[in-house]
Formats: C-alpha cells, sequence, structure tokens
C-alpha cells in the first residue's frame, strides 16, 4: 500500500532530529447524520509535512478534504489517530497555524489594513506594532494604497490577497489552505500562486494545500498526495521533481516532467462523470 | 510581487471626491424626481379630499378636511398644546425605544453565548411576544400609576420583544466559517462576541430599530388612551369623544411628523455606525 512509505518516514519513535511540523497518524472522522446514521469520511489517514515542504491534496469531489484540513487545525475532533504538531499533541487550536478557505471571509466592517490586523489585535499586539506589519505585508502583497478600503470596493483578486496578507502577516509555520485561489481567474491566480510560493519558500515555512486544480497541485508542491473516494485515505503520493527555479509558477508548466505528473495524477483520481 | 494586479495600477481610494460631477447631478436629479412625484401624489389626494368634503356637511364632519385640520393645528400651535403634547409623547416614545431596545438587544446578542440559555428562554419569548400589549395596559396603570412611567413601561414592553428576536437572529446568522476563521487565529469566545457577532448584528439591530420607533409610539399612545392628561394620544382620545374630527387628523399627523422625525434619527445614526456601508454605492 503506497499510504505506508508515507507513514514509515516518521514514526512515533522518532530520531533526535527536530520533529516535522505535522504528523498525522491514522486519523479517522465520521460525521452522524440526521437519522443517526454514521458516515465515515475519513477512513484511515496518514501523512508527514516536513518543515519547508509545499504538499498538495488532490481527491474526488466531496472525499473528505475540507473535513481533514478543519480537523488538521482543531476546528472538529477527530474520532481515532493522532496529530502532532512538531511533536506534540494539542488539545484545541494549534499555534503559528495559518488557515484560508476559497471564501476570503473578510470582515465588511474593516478596512484590508483592519482585516490585515485581525490576528495580531487577538493576540494584542500593540496596534501601533501592528499596524506597521500588516502595511508592509500589504505592500508586499502589491495592495500598496488599498490599506484604507473597504473589502467591498476590492475586486475578488485583491480580496484574496488581503486575506493572504491576513494569514502570513501572523507568521505562521505551517499553511493549511482549502482550494483559497479556485474562485480566481486564470491570471491573478498566477500572480498570488507565485507570490504564496515565494513568501512560503523564503520564510521556510510548511503548506497544505487542498486543490482541484491537478496543474496548480503540480507546479506549486514538492509532493500530490491523491486521495481517495469516501472514506477517504491516502492513494498515492507523488514526489514532484521538477527542474527550474520552483518559485515561478509559469516557468515550472512549462518544464518537461510537468505534464506527465498531471496526466498520471489526472488517471489516478479516477474522475467519472456522474 | 510588486505586479500591478487586476488592472488597477493608480490606488484609487473610493472618495466623495471621486464622483464625477456628471453622476453627482444624475443622482441629485433622480432624487428630485421621487420627491417631486410624492408631493404630487400627496397634493392630489388633499386636493380631492377638500373638493369631496366640501360639496356635502355630513362627509365634512364625518370625515374632517384638509382646511379643517390646518386651522386646528396652527390654532393647537398657537396656544402651545401641540408643541407640549408632542414633547410628552416623544419623550415616552424615546424613553421606551431606548430602554426595550437596550434590554432586548443586550438579551438577544447575550443568547448567542449559550445554546442551552437559548433553547430553555425560546418558548417563553414566544409567549411573551404573543401577549397582546393592550391588555397589560391595566395592569400596568396599577402598577406603575397614570404618569410618565406607565406610558414608558408600555413602550418599552411593545419593543423589548422584538428587539430582542431581531438582534438574536443576527447573532445567531453568522457565517460559521467567519467564527472558525476567529477560533484559528486564537480568539476566545468574548472576541469572537465582541469583533464578530456584534458587527455582524448590527444590520439585523438596526433593522429592528426601525421597526420598532412605531410600536414604542404605539404603546405610549395606547398607554395615553387609558388614562392621562396630555400627551398626542390624549388629545386624539379626547377630540374623538367630543367628534372634533379634524382635531383627531391634527393630533395625528403630528404622531406621523413624531415617527418620520424618530425613524430619520434612526437612518443617521445608522449611517454612522456602519461607514463601510456607504462605501458600496
Ligand atoms: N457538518 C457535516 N455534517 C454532515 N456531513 C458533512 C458535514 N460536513 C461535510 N459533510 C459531508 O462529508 C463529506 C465530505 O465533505 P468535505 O467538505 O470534507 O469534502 P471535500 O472533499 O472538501 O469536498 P469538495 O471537494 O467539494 O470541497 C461530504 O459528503 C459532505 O456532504
Ligand atoms: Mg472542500
Amino acid at each position: 500500500m503506497t499510504e505506508v512509505s508515507v507513514t514509515m518516514q516518521v514514526g512515533p519513535g522518532a530520531v533526535a532530529a527536530p520533529a516535522p511540523p505535522l504528523v498525522v497518524e491514522h486519523v479517522a472522522k465520521s460525521y452522524e447524520l440526521d437519522g443517526g446514521r454514521i458516515m465515515p469520511v475519513i477512513g484511515d489517514l496518514s501523512l508527514t509535512l516536513r518543515e519547508g515542504e509545499i504538499i498538495s491534496i488532490v481527491g474526488p469531489s466531496g472525499c473528505g478534504k475540507t473535513t481533514l484540513l478543519n480537523t488538521l487545525c482543531g476546528l472538529l475532533a477527530p474520532d481515532a489517530g493522532r496529530i502532532r504538531w512538531h511533536g506534540r499533541e494539542v488539545a484545541g487550536q494549534p499555534q503559528n497555524v495559518g488557515y484560508m478557505l476559497q471564501k476570503d471571509l473578510l470582515l465588511p466592517w474593516r478596512t484590508a489594513l483592519g482585516n490585515t490586523m485581525l490576528g495580531l489585535e487577538i493576540r494584542g499586539v500593540p496596534a501601533a506594532q501592528a499596524e506597521d506589519r500588516c502595511r508592509a505585508m500589504l505592500d508586499q502583497l502589491g495592495l500598496h494604497g488599498f490599506a484604507d478600503q473597504y473589502p467591498s470596493t476590492l475586486s475578488g483578486g485583491m480580496r484574496q490577497r488581503v486575506a493572504l496578507a491576513r494569514t502570513l502577516v501572523n507568521e505562521p509555520d505551517v499553511l493549511l489552505l482549502d482550494e483559497p485561489f479556485a474562485a480566481l481567474d486564470f491570471q491573478s491566480k498566477l500572480l498570488i500562486e507565485n507570490d504564496t510560493v515565494k513568501l512560503v519558500r523564503e520564510g521556510r515555512r510548511s503548506l497544505l494545500l487542498i486543490t482541484h486544480d491537478i496543474e496548480e497541485a503540480v507546479s506549486l508542491a514538492d509532493r500530490v498526495i491523491v486521495l481517495s473516494k469516501r472514506p477517504t485515505r491516502v492513494k498515492t503520493v507523488y514526489d514532484i521533481a521538477l527542474g527550474g527555479d520552483r518559485r515561478d509558477m509559469m516557468a515550472a508548466r512549462q518544464t518537461a516532467g510537468f505534464s506527465d505528473y498531471v496526466r498520471q495524477i489526472w488517471a489516478d483520481l479516477d474522475v467519472v462523470l456522474q | 510581487m510588486t505586479a500591478d494586479i487586476d488592472n488597477a495600477p493608480v490606488p484609487a481610494p473610493a472618495s466623495k471626491a471621486m464622483i464625477a460631477p456628471g453622476r453627482r447631478w444624475l443622482r441629485l436629479r433622480s432624487m428630485l424626481a421621487v420627491l417631486a412625484t410624492q408631493l404630487v401624489v400627496l397634493a392630489a389626494f388633499l386636493a380631492f379630499w377638500e373638493y369631496a368634503t366640501g360639496q356635502n356637511k355630513a362627509a365634512a364632519f364625518m370625515f374632517g378636511s384638509p382646511s379643517a385640520i390646518f386651522k386646528f393645528l396652527s390654532q393647537m400651535a398657537a396656544d402651545g398644546s401641540l408643541l407640549r403634547d408632542t414633547y410628552v409623547t416623544g419623550l415616552e416614545t424615546l424613553l421606551g425605544f431606548f430602554v426595550g431596545n437596550c434590554i432586548g438587544t443586550l438579551v438577544g446578542l447575550s443568547l448567542w453565548y449559550s445554546r442551552f440559555v437559548s433553547r430553555v428562554v425560546e418558548p417563553f419569548v414566544i409567549a411573551l411576544g404573543s401577549i397582546p400589549i393592550i391588555a397589560l395596559a391595566p395592569i400596568i396603570i396599577i402598577w406603575f400609576g397614570t404618569g410618565l412611567i406607565s406610558k414608558v413601561a408600555m413602550s418599552t414592553l411593545s419593543v423589548v420583544i422584538v428587539a430582542l428576536v431581531t438582534s438574536y437572529k443576527g447573532a445567531t446568522g453568522v457565517d460559521p466559517d467567519q467564527i472558525n476563521l476567529l477560533r484559528t487565529l486564537g480568539a476566545s469566545k468574548f472576541q469572537i462576541f465582541r469583533k464578530l457577532v456584534v458587527p455582524a448584528s448590527l444590520t439585523d439591530i438596526f433593522a429592528g430599530l426601525k421597526l420598532t420607533v412605531g410600536f414604542a409610539l404605539i404603546g405610549a399612545i395606547v398607554g395615553e388612551f387609558m388614562s392621562s392628561s396630555e400627551g398626542l394620544g390624549h388629545a386624539i382620545f379626547k377630540a374623538g369623544s367630543l367628534y372634533i374630527i379634524p382635531k383627531v387628523f391634527a393630533a395625528l399627523v403630528a404622531t406621523i411628523a413624531l415617527a418620520l422625525a424618530l425613524t430619520f434619527a434612526v437612518g443617521k445614526i445608522e449611517q454612522l455606525l456602519m461607514p463601510w456601508r456607504r462605501q458600496l454605492r
């Protein structure tokens, strides 16, 4: 079974090296439906996210990707298995983890700056210092001059950039992203992918990206994990070895091996029209 | 990284100065058109009323007439009773509106905190909400006397349940993903309440405020009907029992003016408290 190869890399009796940011072991999760029926969503899932690594997760629609992400960041409790952040199991929300969805979830009553400041404000960082950091982050993401506008006056791509700034300004070690760019047009998507990868790699952060877009999955990631249908488990893991600059999404898409990976993963997903 | 995004090379803060003069004129013109049409409709209605009651003495007695109403209005203004009655009813309404909305909104919002408590409370709220306030009036007068307090109490009771229900609806309508986001940012339950639930409920709270202006006024006037020596309700009741129909209408005009003024004030406060909604246009 292919999933074993992932679990074997870091066992419970790990070595002296610092523990990887995220280790998931045999996690299972089910929902109780209205009639009292139990629907298993995550079957038995294990994976390891190493420091500085980017993993893309693809899987059939409705297989439980969002459920997995919500379980990882402590919003849902797993039925079984262990989730260890930097070697430790945490109760509730793990620290230093950034979370971002397809919906930008910006608060309409806060400006771009106010939205970006949310995390620092919650943690009690002094307002002046928080503002400086947030303005710098917005500038870095190409939003210079838009800091004082309300979300309703920004385009979809800009709103998602503000959401990214809100996530990154907290300096998370690990980012958990659930189809964050799915709603964007192709150009905005490529640009924001580039910026995301650059900031993740520069900051030695780790990234777990859920996506439906196989090309996005391959161009960004060091590894692509394919999930099976519900109840989901790891079906196959692909190590993506593309030459060239891995920070340039357009270049990555033009490398020799790219389309082979895409074709293989597409076949592996066995998507059927329903 | 510095690439321009979304074809917006120039930072364009949306300010008043951005609106081209032509567009401002267009907006002004459509506003004027609405206003002019409203005035025409009103004038036509008044003219018809005046004409119809001028033809027929009995009709004039039964329905009053705009000119008679105006006569009474200026007479009441001259002897000071118009201002006095409007002030009295306005004060009762405002106090009832304020107290009722404060209590209702506080309770409604804080019910967000506990699913358990809100489920316990729910049937009681529905039961209280179904009581016609007028049925309580005699008891209120026994408890609070015939002065200001009993009218404020009537007004408060007319408002409080609506305020509770609308603010609770606003608080529980918050997007669960948004709550999850704040949780992953490390927010405590109180921080989620203060930074998310309260501001997100403002839209519903203000919808409730606008609705309850009328309810507060009804409460105060019903209270005055029951027993009072002053106020617009008192004036309406007295003129009605003496069959002075135009004077009833004159007091009604003052009542409507009061309701409009309060609604206008609530709208202004809403604009002040929710500036992000102005930028939408
Ligand atoms: N709160 C819930 N209660 C019951 N069932 C749920 C709940 N949330 C999700 N489900 C079900 O669990 C399954 C997995 O949902 P999930 O959202 O995790 O899938 P997904 O892989 O993210 O799907 P998509 O690719 O469409 O985003 C679906 O069948 C969904 O209907
Ligand atoms: Mg999903």
